[in-house]
């Protein structure tokens, strides 16, 4: 074997015998070697391992002064230089995880491999798991032997300068990142067992863990709708007639901007549905049925709306990875923003 | 967001979303007269428009034919 | 219903004098049954070519796969239902298969004319994308045919698959009266009350919200394409084809229905790991969030009726038909059946969902990988020495279909080809999956 493992643990003010939640509010402090649970840490990574130093940090100091505690435990690896961070486990404790999370990324951001354990609905875990390895543990702290026995051999690759394999054969929470992989077994054979196991009663294993979608807080209402300003985007496939800007059926890489300012309506002799997803006939008599052009005209003569906004957004809602999509809503957001709009229809087939 | 399939919308995140009458003819229907079809995309937009000056804690549902806000479709048969 | 399926293995098909099975070799004889294909005045050109497994062959425009099947003793007639044919109930007493070959319906006929569908698989017998599909190791008659240029898109399509089915009617008449050297019997006998009552969720496309056609060409039900409510089948009628024709990816042709692995080894193993209790076939794409829910509702009523303790749920789309398919498996889910979801994924990028409407009921799920070839990095397939059908296949710029960048492209059949946009292995086939 060569030279030891050298890792630096971190934990937070209790697991570093300092304090309970009265000393949360301590900024970071270094000892030497292994402290409170680094001892069985340093037994789990097994021979020729050692912790160096375990870095302390209040946990409400790490979150309510998270860049200040970020910069020294960053020097502090600079100076230390470990093969390894390895930080909590946190199990349950929200403030610990985010804690734990911070650090690795600190860890990472100075070419320091890191790792570190915690339950896989602590806030810490959802925070960062695209961007940290973090190993699933119970809730409470009597299970630390075997968050420790997960934990440690990853670790002790990762010191290693060794990549780790796939999320659901090392035993890491997933990181979003699907890739083709060959189960040597084919679909209907997996299916039927998988259906067995849970008739059974039999533990089984999802080949697509359930993820909650993204949450976005509601923008706040709009006082005077005869002052705004409302914008229209539609994910309807509308374009051009004869599609002179070659906008795609589906998948579009791109969005197309039209200028509305002259427009009482849109006409079909003008535009139309270019859209795989849905039959776009009815939408080709009438484009307005995916982009309201008509109704919001007349209710801007009428005083209802303050104006309508002269550009609309377009493109084929279809196919379109998740991603990518995001990237478009995005940049029509930050456009419609300078244009000074309140709010936006967005219609969708 | 005004969509025909809004539990859909509603699941995945848009927090102010409106029935639209079809996929394929969203703001309003080509079966009715032209007169009563334009007042139907118009009670779609209108109400959308409401909805825009409306709190909303999360994803909601609004119906163009009735007010307030409206439960999730029930899903259990 | 009891079932008696003959398998007549072919392991070689060439043209002769007289149509015939003789212990694997069939021959064919190509004028008769070009004749027979003829007598259909909507049909304009016919021919017929032989397609061996390793060749190197491609085959483009591929519609549809068959197998020929014909029914021996009992009512009915195989693929009952279209394209006029016979819709009394199948299923009993005795059907005759040809295995290890495939009747392939080529021609430049598209799916409708109200676009965003288009025709885009073309098979290989032999390299890297042949060996993808089951298809490079049949024996494949072809029948490459054109219908009169005049007529309607709709009716273009039935004339078609007509004439296919006839080569397919023809081809069985050789083995009517034969006795075949493999025999299995099919039926839903009593079994251990203890074992788990299961039922297969089969979700259909319906051509008919894309084409604007309640009669519209796609994979039928006793001839049927419409939007219905979920339908009840026993497992008797698939093996007779009640559930027949393409959608339009190589994994969604008569073929593979007919062969569904996941489907034979449901029945296969009833009564030893479960009581399987039959197929509801449901059709997807209905346009409305209340119609969307009412069928997934109805769908796990009618399995909840039938006693389900267990569900397998498959499809053959994509896009907004995820939703009644993924609400079906809640509504189950709700009713106590516990449901397994094979199916395939779109592009994870940057951690984002692979299903387009994540629901937590959907709890056991597998996957046949990526459905788009682009995301599954498989290349361009390779220059052949032999094209059965058309000479050059369009590639659009602005289609589903191959490139998006550059201008529309006529490419040579023959060269190196853009794989078709979808893999989408519906049944389970292949080995192929994602992992995190």
């Amino acid at each position: 074997m060569s030279s030891p493992l050298r890792v630096v643990h971190y934990v937070n003010q209790f697991f570093g015998g300092i304090g309970g939640e009265d000393q949360a509010h301590v900024g970071v402090t270094v000892r030497a070697g292994a402290v409170g649970p680094g001892r069985a840490l340093e037994t789990a990574l097994g021979e020729g391992a050692r912790v160096e130093a375990t870095i302390v940090c209040g946990d409400n100091f790490a979150s309510e002064q998270a860049e200040d505690a970020a910069r020294t435990i960053g020097d502090e690896l600079d100076r230390l230089k470990p093969d390894v961070l390895v930080a909590g486990p946190a199990f349950g404790s929200g403030r610990y995880g985010l804690a734990c999370a911070l650090a690795c990324k600190v860890a990472q951001s100075r070419g320091v491999a890191a790792i570190t354990a915690m339950h896989s609905e602590n806030p810490g875990a959802s925070s960062a798991r695209r961007e940290i390895y973090i190993v699933p543990t119970g809730t409470s702290t009597t299970s630390m032997p075997a968050a420790l026995a997960a934990l440690a051999p990853l670790a002790r690759r990762l010191g290693r300068g060794e990549t780790l394999g796939p999320a659901e054969l090392e035993g890491y929470l997933g990181r979003g990142v699907r890739r083709v992989h060959d189960r040597g077994r084919p679909g209907y054979q997996r299916a039927l067992d998988m259906l067995l196991d849970k008739l059974h009663g039999r533990p089984y294993r999802s080949e697509v863990p359930y993820a909650a979608p993204e949450r976005v807080p509601p923008a706040p209402p709009i006082a005077d709708l005869s002052r705004a300003r409302i914008a229209m985007v539609t994910t309807g496939g509308l374009v051009r007639k004869g599609n002179p800007d070659k906008q795609v059926s589906a998948n579009a890489v791109r969005y197309h901007r039209h200028e509305v300012a002259e427009l009482e309506s849109l006409s079909p002799s003008d535009w139309e549905a270019y859209h795989a997803g849905y039959f776009n006939h009815l939408v080709n008599s009438n484009p307005n049925y995916i982009l309201p052009l008509s109704f919001l005209r007349d209710l801007e003569r009428h005083g209802r709306i303050g104006k309508v906004h002269e550009h609309i957004y377009a493109l084929p809602g279809v196919s379109t990875p998740v991603a990518v999509s995001a990237g478009h809503g995005r940049n029509i957001a930050a456009d419609l923003k300078a244009g000074g709009v309140d709010g936006a229809l967005l219609v969708a087939t | 967001m005004i969509s025909a399939i809004y539990n859909f919308a509603l699941t995945t995140g848009a927090n102010r979303v409106i029935k639209g009458a079809r996929i394929e003819h969203v703001c309003g229907d080509p079966t009715l007269s032209p007169e009563k079809d334009y007042a139907f995309g118009m009670r779609i937009v209108t109400r959308a428009l409401e909805t825009l000056t409306t709190a909303v804690a999360g994803p909601t549902l609004f119906d163009p034919m009735t007010p307030g806000t409206t439960p999730e479709a029930d899903h259990a048969s | 219903m009891r079932l008696e399926l003959g398998t007549f293995p072919v392991t070689d098909i060439s043209f002769g004098s007289r149509t015939r099975y003789d212990a694997g070799r069939l021959t064919v004889d190509r004028e008769a049954v070009l004749a027979a294909v003829r007598q259909d005045p909507r049909i304009a050109t016919a021919e017929l070519e032989i397609a061996r497994p390793g060749e190197s062959v491609r085959i483009w425009p591929v519609r549809d796969v068959i197998e020929p099947r014909v029914k021996v003793e009992g009512p009915g007639v195989c693929y009952p239902g279209i394209c006029g044919r016979d819709i009394a109930t199948v299923g009993e007493g005795r059907t005759h298969r040809l295995g290890g070959m495939g009747v392939v319906e080529v021609s430049s006929v598209n799916w409708h004319d109200a676009g965003g569908d288009f025709v885009e698989t073309y098979l290989d017998m032999s390299g890297h994308y042949g060996a993808m599909y089951p298809y490079s190791r049949l024996w494949n008659l072809c029948l490459v045919v054109e219908p009169d240029a005049t007529l309607g898109e709709e009716i273009k399509n039935y004339a078609v698959h007509k004439a296919a089915l006839t080569v397919v009617d023809q081809l069985g008449e050789a083995v009517r009266t034969l006795t075949p050297p493999e025999r299995e019997v099919f039926e839903l006998r009593p079994v251990d009350p203890a074992l788990p009552r299961v039922v297969y969720i089969w979700c259909v496309h319906s051509p008919q919200a894309m084409s604007g056609s309640p009669t519209a060409f796609c994979t039928t039900t006793y001839g049927l394409t419409q939007l219905t409510p979920p339908w009840y089948l026993h497992p008797n009628e698939i093996l007779d084809g009640a559930l027949t024709g393409p959608y339009r990816t190589a994994f969604a042709m008569s073929w593979t229905v007919a062969n569904n692995p996941l489907f034979l080894d449901l029945y296969r193993r009833h009564g030893k790991d479960w009581n399987f209790l039959g197929v509801i076939s449901l059709r997807t794409e209905w346009t409305t969030q209340t119609e969307k829910q009412l069928m997934a509702n109805q769908t796990a009523k009618l399995a909840k009726q039938l006693s389900a303790q267990g569900a397998v749920v498959t499809w053959d789309a994509g896009g907004n038909e995820f939703i009644e398919v993924v609400r079906s498996i809640q509504a189950c889910e709700r009713l106590g059946i516990k449901t397994v979801f094979l199916t395939s994924e779109d592009d994870a990028t940057d951690g984002a969902p692979t299903m387009l409407e994540p629901l937590p009921e959907a709890d056991a799920i597998v996957s046949t990988s990526f459905f788009k070839n682009v995301t599954l990095g498989v290349p361009e397939a390779p220059a052949v020495a032999r094209v059965i059908g058309l000479p050059t296949k369009k590639i659009l710029r602005g289609s589903t279909i191959g490139l998006h960048g550059g201008a529309d492209a006529a490419l040579s059949t023959a060269g190196p080809l853009p794989v078709p946009w979808r893999y989408d292995d519906h049944y389970g086939f292949g080995s192929l999956s994602c992992i995190e």
